[in-house]
């Protein structure tokens, strides 16, 4: 039998990504959010290339800030949902799933942290991907619970200060090393996954884009935003430590679709992660032996990435579109 | 799709068949559930029935009841008529968001079919399940037998989804008793049970509207705004009621059958004393009640199907003038050491400002029968009660020692 080869991203338009520069700001002026926080940034960014055809999604984290506004002053000028940290991904699936039925094509986005993201509302997130529902989901990691004031999560990196991960008698911060999300959501086979950061906008409109464009199965994008709060760094170094993340190869910059990893930034020469760590009051303990331990284990992990790269496919996505 | 005549007739059905019948009749847009014991039946003839043709619905497989009630959530609020069914420790992951579902006010139905909770582990009856549930804003209604669950089915669409309530609804059944014994069952025809629902053909329920961009449960930061909901929310439930009555009355001029209501009243007119049962044993109650009947006892019978809110102005009716009040409960009130419609029944009283003596019997735990003698025990002791004669408040029965 012969098979209708369909590309999940066959609706991108290169186009789209210039709109980040000239499309509609559609939150309100003025947030919530800490000085120095990326993330405001990162939502206007992606709204203005998603439009005023989205329905977003979020749960109480700092995002949420910014999205739902109080009581019964909305921030926002398209619909949004505050979801529970633990049912993020579920809700937009049943949402999305009813605007599918009724023909209407709704960009249903998720907007939030690391917490929901990679530990407690991991589950129903790991789900959707398996469902390969049509969603697109943006992961605003800062690398930890910010919003409840500075507490370890699943991607709080090794050796990080936070308050459950102290530094003293027994503590050097963190103990383990952080879950690696962007990975372990591309070997759910969706559709599309991409990481992305604030220092890189061009890089970030055109996943976004992308994400956008993706139909019959779920992307995620993953994106890591300074937290000048958490991080104990100032908060006018925020797009320097964005950059950082990158050029140190702590976050490379890359994006697979239908299972195939493509770097999108190149680093001719990664800068040591002291680069990266000495900006930051929460590495401040680090001695010699710790910052040779966390340097192992960015090389390890971007090692890790390059060789998955060479893979032709590291996952077979099904276009779940066509199932029915 | 096949033929909607199909469906329709007179068929043997267990429980959860029957639920799955009612549900489908209802035309559900997304259904999402996650398998436990004793539920399992009713979700695998809901698939069968889309394999079939039959159903035309968002079957969403979720990984687990967290996600089964989030799915639904996001539906409901995107517009979508939604159903989902589950038991036990499922009801117990899905705990945020039954809150979430009910705090939003969303008109979702879904079948809980009862079974104890751990620990110790069960796979049994027991209506502790739903009955934990019971303050989280819910509607709760539990019914007697299979026939009952499908018709409670259609009339819980009209409830949750009528403007003047917008709340989710709870149909509450015993499992293995009711979920998986077969009984007669009639399937109405569709078509009439479209035309039942018509009323609910044009409400605008979109709250995720592009249209009309609205942040859907924000946060309250002010007190008032976050009490005037709750008050809604409770002047909400005060309107269920009488509408329960309602919509009773007119599901029996579409399809000849009746239950009630909020409560079925059964024999209780020159009663002299009542006994009040919720669930399955209701049926064994009325057989008991004849009997008696026969031997020139003035007793008669109270079924609770509206669990919440509770019915007690229907109640304390019934209860006017009555010499004492027995109870049955399947679940255990722990600090007092009674039963959940026990206690209930206690402020009933006391709301009359009525010294009528109250008692019950604990019986059915874990799955075992309330039998016809646990019944003649109650109206043995309610009778002790009425003329004054010793007597304990609360009977525990089935008990090892």
């Amino acid at each position: 039998m012969k098979r209708e080869k369909k590309g999940f991203l066959k609706d991108y338009k290169s186009k789209d990504v210039l709109s980040f520069l000239t499309g509609e700001d559609v939150i309100s002026p003025g947030t919530a959010l800490c000085p120095g926080c990326t993330s405001e940034l990162a939502l206007r960014f992606a709204l203005k290339i998603f439009g005023k055809n989205t329905c977003l999604f979020t749960a109480p984290s700092c995002g949420s800030l910014m999205t739902v506004g109080d009581g019964i002053n909305a921030s926002m000028k398209v619909p949004s949902a505050l979801c529970l940290m633990t049912n993020v991904p579920s809700m937009m699936s049943g949402a999305k799933r009813y605007f599918n039925r009724l023909g209407k094509n709704i960009n249903c986005v998720a907007f939030v942290g690391d917490g929901t993201t990679a530990d407690v509302g991991f589950q129903p997130l790991s789900g959707a991907a398996e469902r390969g529902e049509e969603i697109i989901y943006i992961c605003n990691d800062n690398e930890g619970y910010m919003n409840t004031g500075i507490q370890r999560s699943g991607t709080t990196p090794l050796y990080a200060w936070t308050f459950t991960s102290p530094v003293g008698k027994g503590w050097m911060g963190k103990a383990k090393v952080s879950k690696n999300l962007p990975l372990i959501m591309l070997m759910h086979g969706i559709a599309y996954v991409a990481t992305a950061s604030m220092a890189f906008p061009k890089d970030f409109a055109e996943k976004v884009s992308k994400a956008k464009a993706v139909r019959g199965g779920m992307s995620y994008i993953h994106m890591i935003n300074p937290c000048p709060t958490g991080w104990r760094s100032r908060p006018e170094l925020s797009i320097e430590l964005s950059r950082l993340l990158v050029e140190t190869n702590y976050f490379p910059l890359w994006e697979a679709e239908g299972g195939r990893i493509r770097m999108t930034k190149a680093i001719e020469t990664p800068k040591p992660i002291e680069a990266f760590t000495r900006l930051q009051g929460r590495f401040e303990h680090m001695d010699k032996i710790g910052l040779k331990k966390f340097q192992e284990e960015v090389d390890n992990r971007y090692e890790q990435l390059i060789h998955l790269s060479k893979f032709h496919k590291i996952s077979q996505p099904e276009d779940h579109a066509n199932e029915k | 799709m096949k033929k909607a005549e199909a469906v329709n007739g007179m068929k043997i059905l267990t429980g959860n068949k029957a639920a799955a019948y009612g549900a489908l009749l209802c035309r559900p847009d997304v259904i999402s559930a996650y398998p436990v014991t004793p539920q399992t039946p009713a979700i695998e003839q809901l698939y069968d029935f889309s394999a079939q043709g039959l159903l035309d619905a968002e079957l969403i497989d979720v990984e687990g009841e967290t996600s089964a009630i989030g799915t639904l959530i996001g539906a409901s609020a995107a517009g979508a008529r939604t159903f989902t069914s589950t038991s036990g420790a499922g009801l117990a992951f899905m705990y945020d968001g039954y809150l979430f579902a009910a705090g939003c006010r969303l008109p979702i139905v879904m079948t809980i079919v009862n079974r104890e909770q751990a620990s110790p582990n069960i796979v049994a009856t027991g209506q502790q399940d739903s009955i934990l549930m019971k303050d989280q804003g819910w509607i709760q209604i539990y019914v007697e037998n299979n026939q009952e669950i499908l018709d409670t089915i259609i009339m819980a669409y009209r409830l949750a989804e009528d403007e003047e309530i917008l709340l989710p609804v709870n149909v509450c059944y015993e499992g293995f008793y009711l979920s998986h014994m077969s009984q007669r069952v009639e399937v109405p025809r569709w078509k009439a049970v479209d035309d039942f629902l018509l009323p609910l053909k044009n409400m605008n329920r979109e709250i995720l509207s592009i249209d009309e961009p609205k942040a859907f449960s924000t946060y309250v930061g002010q007190p008032e705004l976050y009490t005037e909901y709750r008050y809604k929310h409770h002047i909400a439930f005060e309107r269920t009621k009488k509408k329960f009555d309602h919509i009773d009355a007119e599901f029996e001029r579409q399809f000849g059958r009746k239950y009630g209501g909020q409560i079925e009243a059964y024999r209780i007119d020159d009663a002299e004393i009542v006994i009040v049962l919720m669930g399955s044993s209701a049926g064994t109650g009325k057989v008991v009640i004849d009997e008696k009947r026969a031997e020139g006892l003035k007793v008669g019978l109270v079924k609770i199907r509206l669990f919440r809110p509770f019915p007690w102005q229907r109640l304390a009716e019934v209860f006017k003038n009555k010499k004492a009040i027995g109870v049955i409960d399947r679940n255990v009130c722990q600090p007092w050491g009674c039963g959940h419609v026990h206690f209930e029944c206690k402020a009933v009283l006391n709301n009359m400002r009525a010294q009528i003596p109250l008692v019950g019997i604990i019986a059915g735990l874990c799955g075992a029968d309330i039998t016809k003698n646990h019944i003649s025990d109650l109206i043995r002791i309610t009778c002790c009660a009425s003329s004054g004669q010793d007597h304990a408040e609360v009977t525990w029965s089935d008990l090892q020692e």
